[in-house]
């Protein structure tokens, strides 16, 4: 996502550092936002927030790689990359997320899949129960015994 | 049936030996018709209505961008295919069209690529190129959800159909096509000085392909559509797809 110029020819709304975006900026493709947006920010695709960016707004995208400083939830369907230059304060959540070291992050953060797995509840089931406590007590009774 | 639409300025001397060479070529090629010369006193609208009830299928522009944007408020209104071919200076329409000046322009007209474009719509004005809008402090109020508000000191405010001038790598990303239903607002921070040199052109740059506009300002500003007439703020821009069958030449920017 957004690393080489072949990947730029996706881009379709760009946002420059001398502009500033107020109310639901919604697009259907590619942002790149360098400059300033408040209210909330949504697309089907791509997201890229530049270092210089500073975001007043929830933001809902597809995948999303944030440079800049984020006041606002964060909800990314796919992949959110945190870079070392960002500021994020707001809860975020995210199929999957990659954070640089130096980055800031302040809020709550979900990344994965909040369902618990099989095996999880596999291991639920196979706790002892209240009921079975007394017999295992009962065994080790006739253990002690057959020792003595 | 062709009609050929001749500018006022092209009654000056100078361009007869051009428009000699264009009529000899049309004739050469076989698509030669009537020709009209557009002057401040003859109403182009019963012109066109005439000519179209008389049998007219193809009306082809002789002359430069103005002529253009001027026949287009009119031929919106009308099912018909316009042609172009532009002969003396400001014709960076033509150049977006891949249409060769002067005489070669005919082999364009001749070969007939017919495409549907989109017309920009400014108020009831229509444009085919851009508007340009003179001022810094004024609001865009986009598909009535969200407003942009340029914070430089200087910022060169385009909504374009084609590609302007200044766009640089921009064509080939997929913007400023006129047949993808969507204008682009452009909007570029003037640089001056050596500042122009050390800075990033593309990365100052935004651009916002959208459909519905209103553009307000504190202070009245200039709007310039296709860089002839001039509009004052607020204004309503919005497109109007498939709206004109144009010829256009294969070296097109589209």
């Amino acid at each position: 996502m957004f690393k080489n110029q072949d990947e730029i020819r996706e881009i379709e709304t760009i946002i420059g550092p001398s502009v500033q975006v107020e109310g639901d900026f919604i697009a259907a493709g590619d942002m790149v936002i360098e400059g300033t947006v408040s209210g909330k920010i949504t697309t089907e695709k791509n997201l890229r927030i530049g270092p210089g960016a500073k975001i007043f707004a929830s933001i809902s995208a597809a995948n999303a790689s944030i440079a800049g400083e984020v006041q606002g939830n964060i909800k990314v369907k796919e992949n959110l990359e945190i870079a070392e230059t960002a500021r994020i304060f707001g809860d975020v959540k995210t199929g999957t997320i990659s954070i640089a070291q130096g980055a800031t992050l302040n809020g709550r953060c979900q990344a994965g899949d909040d369902k618990k797995s099989k095996f999880e509840k596999i291991d639920h089931h196979s706790k002892p129960t209240e009921k079975e406590a007394p017999i295992t007590e009962e065994l080790e009774e006739v253990v002690d015994e057959q020792l003595n | 049936m062709y009609l050929y639409l001749y500018d006022s300025f092209l009654n000056q001397k100078k361009y007869n030996n051009q428009l000699a060479r264009i009529e000899t070529r049309l004739t050469d090629l076989g698509i030669n018709g009537k020709i009209s010369r557009l002057s401040p006193l003859r109403n182009i609208q019963e012109l066109l209505a005439d000519e179209l009830r008389n049998g007219v299928k193809t009306v082809v522009v002789v002359g430069n961008d103005k002529t253009l944007n001027e026949v287009i408020n009119i031929a919106a209104k009308f099912d018909v295919i316009f042609g172009l071919i532009p002969v003396g200076g400001e014709n960076h329409i033509a150049s977006s069209l891949g249409i060769p000046i002067g005489e070669e322009a005919c082999n364009i007209i001749s070969g007939r690529i017919i495409k549907k474009l989109d017309l920009g719509k400014i108020n009831n004005t229509y444009f085919l190129s851009d508007i340009k809008i003179a001022g810094d402090q004024v609001t865009i109020e986009c598909e009535d959800h969200y407003k942009i508000m340029p914070q430089a000191s200087q910022s060169e405010i385009s909504i374009c159909n084609f590609k302007p001038a200044l766009a640089g790598s921009f064509n080939q990303n997929g913007y400023f096509n006129p047949q993808d239903g969507l204008l682009e607002i452009f909007i570029q921070p003037i640089v001056s000085g050596m500042s122009k040199f050390f800075k990033k052109p593309i990365m100052a740059q935004s651009i916002i392909p959208i459909r519905k506009i209103a553009i307000d300002s504190k202070q009245s500003v200039s709007v310039i559509t296709d860089g002839q007439k001039v509009l004052k703020t607020p204004v309503k821009i919005e497109i109007v797809p498939k709206k004109l069958k144009l010829i256009v030449g294969k070296s097109r920017e589209f």
